[in-house]
């Protein structure tokens, strides 16, 4: 993986820079900006979405894309709230909500896995389904008044300064790392993502993976979905729209192919901060959001195009060195 | 055809056209010309550069050396397109129609330039035309959808002349028809013939090659063999045996012959194992310690046999015996359970993930084994064994973690036989093992072949290279589309003997060559 990974590390590398230059700058224009309280504050503004990235890692390495990851948080967070308006106890609530989101799972994977139909449209239908049921149990109310273990849960912190959010983003993330990089079946990940019939072609269960995937990201999407209703302290119908593309960013601007096959967890995590910070940094710059999401969008079309710009860029030397070399002969 | 006193002048003439690739001279000081009114046959074993010839010709190729000359003016063909505008067209076994469109407008697909709106009644009233003048009748509105092959063939040649072809290429156009289509496409091709239009036709059946051909070329390893008239309807037999033979005639001494190994217990047996519409009728033993080639032309269906065997495509008739217990291999993984492995013709496509590691690629069928108690890869032992197989099949790499994009063919070839020998197979089916690899990595792949028959492995070799085949086999199993000819003893096999089996002709006693055309069926 010698050449793909020296782009990708120049990819990295180029995360990285960009990383220092913006936490710099935080640090400079805001006082307090390098303490662990703000630091905790910038991914709990958005943990919920990091959380889902790193399964959506696996499924864009896969070859495979999820986009109905933030309608199943919305249905989640908005079962967890009907169940609760209809008295059922929160505890029973959460756990009925975490289900449905392994029901959204094998719905999604049965069709992808079993059946075969692409996972673009599977989860374009899911993302339009899932959040039609969402509107189905709350219409357009918005409910709230959760108990108060609940919603200290999504605010307060649970271990030492860290919000259960944060924590079970670590654990995950351990666990993230550990499977992709390490294990038999990061590997197959990888393998299938790359070219899935050499992959059937030696044994692999491809269609097995693929469903485990798609089952695990509607799982973490509902927790995901409770950890938000459990912040922000209410539910609505339209809970988390647009998520997905927030979240498919994150993982792309992390040097994550798009074609599959290719990207770390190292590189998502690294997109994930630059995320943050330079959102942060732009917010201190006094540019808007909408600049500010601007910008996210040209950083990942450069992300895109700078393995291919590397690689035409060391070709083109590679040729001239050639007919330097075949001048410098004859 | 015209007097062969007063030759015309070739429409389209190739001069000394020599083209290769990497390891591989496809060919080598090739030249041919095509006459108008003219059916000019080329035949070749696979690999011969027949297809090679024909993609020059229509620009997909562009030669090393040589010209091409059009009426006598040398011309440069960058790009199909540039064929098309000559007057070149190609027409190949699978017909390239658009089902959703009709057949006029198939025929007209190519003709761009005539306005922003189409004018049916003309569109239909042309079409029906270029059908009248090929005497083919088939209803210009109908979706090319419903058409059978052979009128899909239809549609393609009337295109060919609504373009104002002048020369018209025919690769293997038999292949995928009936008897009775046959019929109908040489009618087609005589009346191509009285309109002057030159004719290069590749085909595999003999009969039909002799019986269309005014003028056989034959082809062989990149080289004109010989070019002939078509003889006189008594001679024929002889010139066709001649010219089969001319096809064939390749010293079998540069390769390293299998050394006899005692034959070991059976293996697997297999009866009449078939798969709806592909093949039929296959019936085989294989032995521990034997090489079981399987001969045959392109179209043979001898992969799809080898991928029924591996699970990929399960057969659907017939029964396995694997070491005496009957199976139903249903899956690769089952079939690697069982002890089978295949290592696939498309390195490139089934068989590597390119942008991995070596080492990757080898432990990816056996992962399991390279597990620990919490299912991450022990690197270690996965590098060692990587490593093992470096040193043992000499892969030529600074290390097993280089990307395997980065190795020649000879060495991924290398690493995709480690990746199944590692799964420590009883029966191995190679396909087409030594296909676009150098002459060195090919002595070493066929030296590999025979160490591990001598380990007691039992082998199919599956290879479209014949002298490979007749050095490296033990038995030779020859195929011909979808259906099993025969197979044949190492004392029997002869390249001449294959050769006729896989082109459907069986050598009779006496040495005459007979046409089985119609039934070849060789099943008891």
């Amino acid at each position: 993986m010698r050449h793909r990974a020296a782009f990708l590390q120049r990819w990295e590398g180029l995360l990285l820079v960009l990383l220092v230059v913006t936490v710099v700058y935080n640090a400079l224009n805001a006082p307090g900006y390098m303490t662990l309280g703000n630091w905790i504050n910038l991914f709990q503004l958005s943990i919920e979405k990091i959380i889902v990235a790193l399964i959506m890692t696996f499924i864009i390495i896969n070859a495979e894309i999820d986009l109905s990851v933030a309608s199943v948080m919305g249905f989640s967070a908005c079962t967890a709230g009907f169940l609760y308006a209809n008295g059922t106890p929160m505890e029973w609530a959460v756990a009925v909500a975490l289900l449905t989101g392994v029901a959204a799972g094998l719905f999604n994977s049965f069709w992808i896995g079993v059946v075969g139909l692409p996972s673009l449209v599977v989860t374009l239908s899911g993302l339009i389904g899932y959040r039609g049921l969402a509107y189905v149990l709350v219409e357009d109310r918005s409910i709230g008044g959760f108990p108060q273990w609940f919603n200290r849960l999504g605010q307060q912190p649970l271990i030492g300064p860290f919000p259960l959010a944060l924590v079970i983003f670590f654990v995950l993330l351990v666990f993230a790392i550990i499977i992709l990089q390490y294990s038999g079946f990061g590997r197959y990940v990888y393998v299938i993502g790359n070219n899935k019939e050499v992959a059937r072609y030696s044994g692999v269960h491809v269609r097995r993976t693929k469903m485990i995937l798609f089952v695990t990201s509607s799982t973490i999407a509902a927790l995901a979905g409770i950890l938000y209703a459990a912040r922000l302290g209410a539910v609505r119908g339209d809970i988390a729209t647009g998520f997905e593309l927030d979240i498919i960013t994150m993982v792309l601007l992390g040097g994550v192919s798009i074609y599959g096959g290719s990207g770390t967890m190292w590189g998502v995590l690294l997109s994930v901060l630059i995320i943050l910070n330079l959102r942060n940094g732009m917010g201190l710059a006094n540019l808007s959001g909408h600049v500010q999401t601007g910008v996210i969008g040209a950083l990942l079309i450069l992300s895109v195009l700078a393995p291919n710009v590397a690689g035409q860029v060391q070709s083109f030397w590679n040729r001239r060195r050639a007919q330097r070399m075949e001048t410098g002969n004859a | 055809m015209s007097e062969p006193s007063q030759t015309p002048r070739p429409i389209l003439e190739m001069r000394h056209i020599s083209k290769r690739f990497d390891a591989t001279q496809a060919l080598d000081d090739v030249s041919l010309a095509l006459y108008p009114g003219e059916v000019h046959a080329l035949i070749g074993e696979n690999g011969a550069g027949k297809s090679t010839l024909i993609k020059i010709m229509t620009g997909v190729h562009q030669p090393d050396s040589g010209v091409i000359l059009l009426d006598g003016a040398p011309v440069r063909i960058h790009n199909s397109q540039e064929a098309q505008t000559l007057g070149i067209a190609a027409i190949y076994q699978e017909p390239m129609v658009f089902p959703d469109l009709n057949v006029a407008e198939n025929i007209f697909i190519s003709h761009h330039n005539r306005g922003a709106f189409v004018h049916w009644g003309k569109l239909y009233r042309d079409a029906e035309a270029i059908l009248a003048q090929l005497d083919v009748r088939l209803d210009v509105r109908m979706p090319a959808r419903g058409l059978t092959l052979a009128a899909q063939q239809a549609v393609e040649i009337a295109r060919a002349i609504s373009l104002n072809v002048r020369v018209l290429i025919m690769d293997e156009p038999t292949a995928s028809l009936s008897a009775h289509e046959v019929n109908q496409l040489f009618r087609i091709i005589e009346s191509l013939r009285s309109k002057g239009v030159a004719i290069l036709f590749i085909g595999h059946r003999m009969e039909e090659v002799f019986r269309v051909a005014d003028r056989i070329t034959v082809l062989r390893d990149g080289r004109v063999i010989s070019s002939r008239l078509r003889a006189a309807p008594e001679e024929l037999d002889a010139q066709r045996e001649l010219m089969i033979r001319e096809m064939v005639g390749r010293e079998v001494s540069e390769f390293f012959a299998k050394s006899a190994v005692p034959r070991g217990k059976l293996l697997m047996s297999v009866h009449n194992l078939g798969k709806e519409g592909v093949f039929s009728g296959v019936t085989f033993d294989i032995y521990e310690g034997e090489v079981l080639g399987f001969a045959g032309l392109i179209g043979a269906r001898r992969t799809d046999v080898g991928l029924a065997l591996f699970g990929i495509e399960p057969a659907d008739q017939g029964e396995i015996l694997f070491e005496g217990r009957p199976v139903q291999i249903k899956s690769p993984d089952h079939a690697l359970k069982l002890g089978i492995a295949y290592v696939t013709e498309d390195r490139r496509g089934l068989g590597l993930t390119l942008p991995m590691s070596i080492a990757s690629n080898i432990t990816l069928p056996s992962l399991r084994r390279y597990l620990s108690a919490l299912g991450l890869v022990r690197r270690k032992e996965e590098q060692r064994t990587a490593e093992s197989y470096r040193e043992r099949l000499m892969i030529r790499t600074p290390s097993v973690n280089l990307e395997v994009a980065k190795l020649s063919g000879g060495n991924q070839q290398k690493v995709m036989l480690s990746k199944w020998l590692n799964t420590q197979p009883r029966l191995l089916i190679l396909d087409e093992p030594t296909r676009g690899i150098d002459v060195r990595a090919k002595a070493e792949v066929h030296h590999i072949i025979g160490d591990l028959a001598a380990q007691g492995l039992g082998i199919i070799l599956i290879s479209s290279d014949l002298p490979e085949v007749l050095a490296m086999s033990d038995r030779v199993l020859v195929m011909r589309e979808g259906r099993q000819m025969g197979v044949f003893s190492r004392e029997e096999a002869t390249q001449e003997r294959i050769i006729m089996a896989a082109m459907g002709q069986e050598i009779s006693s006496n040495g005459q060559v007979q046409s089985t055309l119609t039934t070849q069926v060789v099943e008891p």
